[in-house]
């Protein structure tokens, strides 16, 4: 059924345009998937929902495979997930095996993105019957749990982290309260009631906060070319990873689908497992296709697992999970576990869509490297004025208002801070997206609870990711404080 | 580094605390059978004002200075320029409309930054205007703001 959705030429041509652009953007350094995604998003709204997230799932995918590219040309990570990649990619192409590398990667993501889909397939329905006995505490409890894992995981600096997320949870609070219907923190301005709306802070945080940063660091330009023959991978190189494959692409999955632990955890993981199962550990870091393979992937399977949480629960696990979510609620969907029974088209195209997206990966990021490679070459005097235009016009065409437009200023230089000072500007638009739904849960948890805030405890589901959770919090809060 | 901790630390101190503050003075603190409108704020408040005491205790106990942050010289400029430029834009669009505005910015920014040759930077400019008026203007039909220049 999802596939005759899917492969209509018009959805067609958006994955195609979504792989296209996402690969790109994943291979500029500065522009990572969430900025990608945000400033997409308004371009989707004309369309069917449907078409919209094909492309924005897509772009989603291309990104882990753009990072790639600069992570082994020049040693310098398109995007988070991609870091590992550095370590034995780029000792790869030192030795003349960029193409190899290029080539296993595109390889390894197509395995694992495939597989990725199948068992999102088969994982999801199962996961949104489970999560309909769910009540308010359990959905509190998952939501603490995501937020906390997405602050301890993403930055070295836990205190900064939490600090970021509560931030973004206290912006959450602006506007009217959703149960009372009182204005909160609106200092009579209008436009405040309606509350800090999270896409033009995405796109402020990520697009023009990166784009500040880099203004002052000038990237160095690369001086690689590659021809397509150069990328194809011999039959022994394949021989030599496809168990790599495999257990990069069953770890990527596995972390994905967790709350908070997205692709980037995934492929530090599988490098670290990689290295642990060889024969000879001492290979990796000095051009180990090995360290290439798994990774790369980890990174595209945890891509794919990362929508399990968000279709099936509503809770996104990531930066970029949170503003696709954002995007489905811009829609009128509701996802969480409902949305496999009202809107059954749009999942499974959605899905089959991911199966296509995943052949067209394969096969256009072989044969256009040549023109990803020129495209990383564009010098950031010309690359970072566009993409400020991009964010003005993206931040303005979401509701027509200039007041977006600040709004995705004002976050641009809060962006900027938060980067050079170590905090996390991941955290805080996961907790802008999540603060009024878990105010909602937790309030909900109260008014039926006997016990006080004890509830969260006395439900077996509830109580166990609480406790996670807090520990999340405890334990590395207090290490960095007794630390220094 | 460890200035602009303590700096921050104290700012989001009072932030917190007002925060707090704000929330129990002016909402309800509990409503028809559950907590009200402050109650989360509350506690969002009280949780932030306990982390950012522990940032500000941990950089008054820090020794080193810790790393610089703060661009220098021409890194500074630049992003100074580009930040200028921006607001400029984002502040005139008004006045320049959505299409002229994205071209002037593009204009000054890309000549300024990559000391790119003339036709380089007018192509640029008038590309990504000529783009941004197909997809939104003509495509979309997003209402652009039309600025007082558009005299066509």
């Amino acid at each position: 059924m999802g596939f005759g959705i899917a492969f209509t030429p018009f959805n067609i041509m958006m994955a195609v345009a979504g792989v296209l652009v996402g690969i790109l953007i994943g291979a500029l350094p500065g522009v990572g998937p969430p900025s990608g995604v945000a400033m997409l998003l308004p371009l989707t709204f004309g369309m069917d929902p449907t078409s919209g997230i094909i492309m924005l799932a897509a772009l989603y995918a291309g990104t882990m495979y753009g990072g790639t590219i600069t992570a082994v040309l020049i040693n310098t990570p398109g995007e988070s997930a991609s870091v590992v990649t550095c370590l034995d990619g780029y000792q790869m192409a030192l030795q003349g095996r960029a193409g190899p590398a290029l080539g296993i990667a595109a390889i390894g993501s197509f395995i694992a993105g495939t597989i990725g889909v199948v068992l999102l397939m088969l994982v999801s329905p199962l996961l949104a019957r489970w999560s309909l006995s769910f009540g308010p505490p359990e959905t509190f409890a998952l939501m603490l749990l995501g937020l906390t894992t997405v602050t301890l995981l993403g930055g070295d600096d836990p205190l900064k982290g939490y600090i970021s997320m509560l931030f973004g949870l206290m912006l959450a609070m602006v506007g009217y309260d959703i149960i009372s219907g009182d204005a909160r923190y609106g200092f009579g301005i209008v436009e405040m009631m309606d509350g800090i709306d999270f896409l033009p802070a995405a796109i402020g945080l990520f697009g023009l906060g990166e784009v500040l940063a880099g203004a002052e660091a000038k990237a160095a330009p690369l001086k690689t070319s590659l021809r397509l023959r150069d990328v194809l991978p011999s039959v022994a190189d394949f021989a030599r990873t496809k168990w790599s494959i495999v257990r990069g692409t069953t770890m990527g999955f596995l972390v994905g689908v967790l709350p908070g632990a997205g692709p980037t955890v995934a492929a530090f993981l599988a490098y670290t497992v990689e290295k642990k199962v060889s024969n000879e550990p001492e290979k990796f870091g000095k051009g180990e296709i090995k360290g290439v393979a798994a990774p790369e992937a980890a990174n595209n399977a945890a891509a794919t697992a990362a929508m399990v949480p968000m279709l099936t629960l509503g809770i996104p696990g990531s930066a970029t999970t949170a503003i696709m979510l954002g995007g489905l609620m811009m829609w009128g969907l509701r996802p969480g576990p409902m949305l496999f029974e009202k809107n059954p088209q749009f999942v499974w195209g959605l899905i089959a869509s991911q199966y296509i997206a995943n052949i067209l990966l394969l096969i256009l990021s072989t044969l256009f490297i040549p023109l990803f490679v020129r495209a990383v070459r564009i010098p950031y005097s010309i690359l970072m004025p566009l993409i400020v235009v991009f964010c003005v016009t993206g931040a303005y065409s979401l509701k027509n208002n200039l007041w977006d437009v600040g709004q995705m200023l004002v976050f641009g230089i809060i962006g900027y801070f938060m980067k050079k000072l170590g905090y996390s500007p991941a955290a805080l638009v996961l907790a802008l997206v999540l603060g009024p739904l878990a105010e909602r849960a937790l309030r909900q948890s109260l008014i039926i609870s006997d016990a006080g805030i004890g509830i969260l405890f006395m439900r077996p589901i509830s109580g166990v990711l609480t406790v996670l959770a807090l520990l999340a919090v405890l334990v590395p809060v207090f290490r960095a404080f007794l630390k220094k | 580094m460890r200035t602009a901790d303590r700096v921050t630390a104290a700012l989001l101190l009072a932030f917190a605390v007002a925060f707090s503050v704000g929330a129990l003075k002016q909402y309800q603190w509990w409503g028809p059978g559950g907590p009200g409108p402050a109650f989360m704020p509350f506690w969002l408040g009280l949780a932030m004002a306990l982390l950012a005491a522990m940032l500000l205790a941990r950089s008054i106990r820090q020794q080193h200075p810790g790393e610089s942050w703060l661009p220098r010289g021409e890194g500074l400029r630049d992003l100074l320029v580009v930040l200028a430029a921006t607001i400029a834009f984002v502040a005139l669009l008004n006045v320049t409309g959505m299409i002229i505005g994205t071209a002037l910015y593009l204009l000054v920014l890309v000549r300024y930054l990559g000391r790119h040759a003339w036709w380089v930077t007018i192509a640029i400019a008038l590309a990504a205007a000529g783009f941004n008026w197909l997809v939104f203007v003509h495509w979309l039909r997003v209402p652009m703001p039309e600025g007082k220049l558009w005299i066509f």
